[in-house]
């Protein structure tokens, strides 16, 4: 049972049930309390009549609580290297002075498009990529697959190629103010948190973080929440145009001065299109590797290189409002 | 199998304890200001670094009590350090890809004024002594 739609259903079956005065399902224990007047039947064999109910739903019903989760601790074995050797490989490419490759003032379209390739390894990745990371390997687990990651990145190149033009066009930009970045940064490190910690599947608690709606809501429209989870990656591909990176902020500047539509449209496309062979690399491993023998590890693993980037972020972005001294250097 | 993993790792700590504690690969001359970066011109004192992938020299020393502009170049500049930031001042400025930016940082109080890139992990900063 993981959403609230599962809750309104087990509640609405068993209700059905002769003998069922009340049922309430909690998601949070995975549990139902069930109250009415079943004779001298003991627990058990109400257990098992009732869960005959919710069987064609597939859910089962037991008086003991099943333990639902392994946590696999098995899979760190694999996980917890193969994470820190990209975190290493990342940490290296920052130092062997990739940024340096650029060497013009000047842009053409090509040079925007390099850019891209450059800022997609760069410690933008850890802001974006990132996030692209921890969205599609929670998607994936859930089992829906392809739709979401189409719909980030084609949100992500529509954004940039409409506010691009558009910055082109009136000349002024859309950057936010130092606050809003760091409000900005503070909600994208918590969010990659959470997903994080969710993807790592130890620690059952974690569910309760996870976001969802209001029961009250849901309990008018089902397909509210279909439509919700359909919508966020548009949304989220959208808002990548305002996240704190420096090379998104540069092209952004650069842009400003373009002065027409098309040439600022093309010049943010190209520099997203840059980015998008990293970032599809990253949201399309974990189609490929779900249902696997290895999608413990590969979902741990990426777990782990969610919690550093969000770390890495959330430092970051105290250091830049002055909250603490500066930590990393690369 | 789980002893190679257990190789591995272990050579991936000590690759990433050695990166931190180098800190930077930036040859030491880079880092450290020999002075030459700062010059007092009609009365005003002109802090000079350069901006890319990272500031150079990264410590710059000024003195106080002389008004202060802090003279930023950039060159073919795109990454984080394009965008400057000196958060006890307020201030966070864009600078354009290439060309010279002068940033107003008034009289300096001595001290220690530390600014990053607008990420935070560029970072630099000024000793103020006399």
């Amino acid at each position: 049972m993981h959403c609230k739609s599962c809750v309104l259903l087990t509640e609405s079956e068993l209700a059905e049930h002769p003998g069922v005065t009340s049922a309430t399902s909690s998601l949070k224990n995975h549990s139902v309390e069930v109250a009415g007047d079943f004779g001298d039947a003991t627990p058990h064999t109400i257990a098992r009549e009732l869960s005959a109910l919710l069987e064609k739903h597939g859910y089962s019903l037991s008086v003991e609580k099943r333990e639902m989760s392994d946590p696999r601790w098995k899979d760190f074995i694999y996980a917890l290297p193969i994470a820190l050797l990209f975190v290493v490989a990342f940490v290296a490419l920052q130092k062997t002075g990739l940024v340096n490759l650029v060497d013009t003032g000047s842009l053409s379209f090509g040079t925007a498009f390099l850019i891209g390739i450059i800022a997609s390894l760069s410690t933008c990745m850890a802001v974006v990529g990132g996030l692209v990371l921890s969205m599609s390997a929670t998607f994936a687990k859930e089992g829906d697959r392809v739709r979401p990651q189409l719909l980030f990145h084609g949100g992500r190149l529509a954004s940039f190629f409409l506010l691009g033009g558009t910055i082109g066009a009136i000349g002024a930009n859309f950057s936010l103010n130092t606050t809003a970045t760091f409000i900005l940064s503070l909600v994208i490190g918590a969010v990659m948190l959470i997903l994080g910690v969710n993807l790592l599947d130890v620690f059952p608690w974690a569910k309760r973080l996870q976001l969802s709606m209001p029961k009250f809501l849901s309990r008018h429209a089902y397909g509210v929440s279909q439509f919700n989870h359909r919508l966020t990656p548009l949304i989220v591909g959208v808002a990548t145009f305002f996240l704190p990176c420096g090379f998104t902020q540069s092209m952004q500047l650069y842009t400003l001065s373009t002065g027409n539509f098309l040439s600022g449209a093309l010049t943010m496309s190209a520099f997203a299109l840059g980015t998008l062979p990293m970032l599809a690399l990253l949201s399309f491993s974990s189609l490929s590797i779900q249902g696997s023998a290895k999608s413990g590890v590969f979902f741990k693993t990426a777990g782990l290189i969610v919690i550093l980037f969000a770390l890495f972020n959330i430092i970051n972005s105290l250091v830049v409002i002055g909250l603490i001294p500066p930590v990393f250097n690369f | 199998m789980k002893t190679a993993f257990f190789l591995i790792l272990g050579i991936a700590i000590l690759f990433l304890g050695y990166l931190f504690l180098q800190g930077t690969d930036s040859p030491e001359e880079n880092t450290l200001s020999t002075g030459s970066n700062v010059s007092i011109v009609d009365g005003k004192q002109v802090v000079e670094i350069r901006a890319k992938g990272g500031y150079v020299p990264r410590i710059s020393t000024a003195k106080p009590g002389i008004p202060t502009v802090l003279q930023v170049n950039t060159q073919g500049t795109f990454d984080c350090s394009s965008v400057i930031t000196i958060p006890s001042k307020g201030i966070s400025k864009n600078l354009p890809p290439s060309g010279v930016t002068e940033i107003e940082l008034g009289s300096l109080e001595p001290g220690v004024l530390q600014g990053a890139c607008g990420m935070g992990m560029y970072p630099f900063q000024i000793n103020v002594q006399d």
